[in-house]
């Protein structure tokens, strides 16, 4: 490939050489650059350039193309308008000149220019509209990654490195395993204990980790029913768990609440007024919860809020609550992405539907 | 919530769903699926999160589906990385406890959307910790055997650094490792005690992938070559990732590197690692130095 750029090296400075010899020098003046000169002459710099830039060799055929029909217009110009266009053909030639020595050098491009930012990844090129995707064959042969003729090199991304074989053997892979299985002995512990518990008849010591009891992150405790977690997790349609639970709570007090205001309609019992905003346990154990979760969006918080506002409008609802805001944040989701319709189908998906909520 | 808040929903770019940097051949899957594999380093900071953000953007622009589980429960940032901090509204401890289903909790990449997150906890809640490993088997179970969407082909948990709860948590499902070292001795020792420990628990597929080499330090012996390094824990190599400051900048802007165009170097490795993952291959040659610049290649250098 070296070769063709100084072939076309060679060959500029000649037929430039031979257009000088051919016109009268005595007609010659100084280059006279009108305004509209100048715009075409930065026309086509700038369209010189960017071309240049994309520096695909293709491009440096077309380049090649174009050089010598530039350069080879003059004598049939020159033949028939007497040489008035002739400065002005130097200038172009001056100019691709330039332009060819600045894709020798386009190293030292302009630090902060456009292309040089997209290039070291500051500007995204796809936002500025000027990419379209790089379809190569793998990650292992592409123009960014080439392994040498002979093995021992690699050019990665215009860098060349050495290659050394990798040398680990089987057996050597053995050596090493049995000498960490000497080193060290350990069983995946599967009882965790406060520092101070006892440990209890049935376990084994080595499976058992203790816990400092002010590990930030960590609590022994569990008030989770370990069935009820396993099903929760395999449960693939309907309601989860806990909002059915709090559905069929609120259900029963509301059944209770009626039955109670038929049998005695006329005393108003304010007290029970009360309790029906704050129906059951499990509603006040959710915004506890959600308060070690505070800062974050709270989910919990939110289908209970929902719940707030929708539920004594459709009491018995909670899951259908649940769903409009599944749905609702699906068709919002659309509009933001055009992937497909299906992606956002869960409560994850539901940010856009929560910070247009009303209720929040 | 104050209207600005939709700001930054709404005006995120459409970016089309076709990746910049495209192959035209896929990688042959090898091994039953879906493989569970643990991203763990026993050091901290050596590039897990970032490895298993990365590995799980390629694996899925390949074609494959991915979920990508954030075990590291007290300081949780794969979500950061991957940019969906403002999608994960449930995790796991609210399908443990009933508040959504398994499904619900998966935050599904609009990029691309065979790449799914899960978030095991948020920080500042409390897991209880005799029960982190049976519950993550069991999600690992239920996505095996999912009908909601396609089963993955790659499960990849994010281990969070140390051997203490988190570890054992993070480790309990998987098939296999891939442990992530630096060239350098703490991260080391730290590896070779963490492969010990894998092996003690029956996982004896562990690849390592060395992080943060830096060619230019080897060659002046300042830094310990993907070789020694080699040596020193007998594991094969699944890749080598080299320093690179658009590791910092990606991370910083939520947008994996192997997403970037152009592509950067280390961008290119984490791809070529997540194609030999897929066909369970490893590393033949490694790249050693920076051959001196010749005339030739300079010229063409860029
Ligand atoms: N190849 C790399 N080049 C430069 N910086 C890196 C590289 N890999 C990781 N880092 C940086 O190291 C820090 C820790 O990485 P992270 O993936 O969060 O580690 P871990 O999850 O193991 O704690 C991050 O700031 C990340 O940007
Ligand atoms: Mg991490």
């Amino acid at each position: 490939m070296a070769s063709v750029w100084t072939l076309h090296f060679r060959s500029l400075p000649l037929r430039i050489d031979s257009n000088i010899h051919d016109s009268s020098f005595d007609k010659m003046q100084p280059c006279p650059i009108t305004s509209t000169n100048r715009i075409a002459i930065r026309n086509g710099i700038s369209n010189l350039r960017s071309q240049l830039k994309h520096h695909s060799f293709n491009s440096i055929a077309k380049f090649h193309h174009r050089l010598v029909t530039s350069i080879s217009m003059p004598p049939f110009l020159l033949n028939r308008n007497g040489g008035s266009n002739f400065p002005i053909w130097v200038c172009v030639a001056v100019v691709v000149l330039i332009a060819a020595v600045r894709v020798v050098s386009r190293k030292k491009e302009r630090p902060g220019s456009v292309a040089d930012l997209v290039r070291r990844g500051q500007l995204r090129s796809d936002r500025r509209g000027i990419s379209r995707p790089l379809k190569y064959e793998d990650p292992f042969n592409n123009p960014f990654v080439k392994v040498g003729k002979s093995d021992s090199t690699v050019e990665m991304c215009g860098k060349v490195y050495r290659l050394a074989p990798v040398t680990l053997t089987q057996e050597q892979q053995a050596t090493h395993q049995r000498r960490r299985s000497r080193a060290y002995q350990w069983k995946r512990p599967t009882v965790f204990l406060k520092e101070g518990d006892e440990v209890p008849p049935d376990v084994d010591p080595d499976t058992v980790r203790w816990i400092p009891a002010n590990h930030p992150f960590a609590t022994t405790a569990t008030d989770l029913d370990e069935e009820l977690a396993q099903n929760n997790v395999y449960q693939k349609h309907g309601v989860p768990f806990r909002i059915q639970a709090e559905h069929e709570a609120l259900q029963r007090k509301l059944e209770a609440l009626q039955n109670g205001e038929k049998l005695n309609k006329l005393v108003i019992d304010p007290s029970n007024a009360k309790e029906f905003e704050r129906p059951f346990n499990s509603h006040a154990r959710l915004n506890d919860q959600a308060e070690v979760n505070n800062q974050e969006q709270k989910p919990t918080k939110l289908v209970t809020d929902s719940m707030n506002a929708k539920d004594f409008e459709r009491p018995f609802n909670s899951h259908a609550s649940l769903n409009d805001q599944a749905e609702k944040s699906s068709v919002n989701n659309q509009a933001t992405d055009f992937d497909s319709p299906k992606i956002d189908c869960g409560p994850n998906h539901v940010e856009n539907a929560s910070s247009e909520d009303p209720t929040l | 919530m104050p209207p600005l808040q939709l700001l930054p929903a709404f005006s995120k770019p459409l970016t089309p769903p076709s990746a910049l940097l495209q192959w035209n051949r896929k990688p042959q899957l090898s091994g039953p699926t879906p493989r569970v594999a643990v991203i763990t380093s026993g050091k901290g900071g050596v590039g897990k999160t970032t490895t298993t953000a990365n590995i799980g953007l390629s694996l899925a622009r390949l074609g494959f589906s991915v979920v990508a589980i954030d075990a590291d429960v007290g300081l949780r940032n794969l979500d950061l990385l991957l940019g969906l901090e403002n999608r994960v509204n449930y995790t796991a401890l609210e399908v443990l406890n009933g508040d959504c289903r398994l499904d619900q909790a998966l935050v599904r990449d609009k990029r691309w959307s065979h790449f799914e997150l899960l978030c095991i906890s948020k920080p500042r809640s409390k897991l209880p910790l005799g029960f982190g490993s049976k519950a993550l088997t069991w999600l690992v179970d239920a996505l095996k055997t999912r009908t909601s969407s396609p089963p993955p082909e790659f499960i990849l948990i994010d281990c969070p650094a140390g051997i203490d709860a988190g570890f054992i948590t993070a480790i309990a499902p998987a098939n296999e490792a891939l442990l992530i070292t630096t060239p350098d001795i703490t991260s080391l020792r730290d590896a070779d005690r963490v492969t010990g420990l894998l092996e003690c628990d029956g996982i004896r597929d562990i690849k390592m992938i060395v992080n943060r080499v830096r060619t230019d330090m080897i060659k002046g012996e300042d830094m310990m070559s993907v070789l020694d390094v080699q040596e020193m824990l007998g594991l094969p190599l699944l890749g080598v990732i080299p320093e690179d400051t658009e590791v910092i900048r990606s991370t910083n802007r939520g947008y994996p590197l192997v997403l970037n165009k152009p592509p950067t170097l280390a961008g290119l490795a984490f791809e070529q690692a997540a194609w030999r993952l897929v066909e369970q291959d490893t590393m033949q040659a490694v790249v050693v130095e920076e051959q001196p610049k010749r005339g030739f290649f300079s010229f063409f250098g860029g």
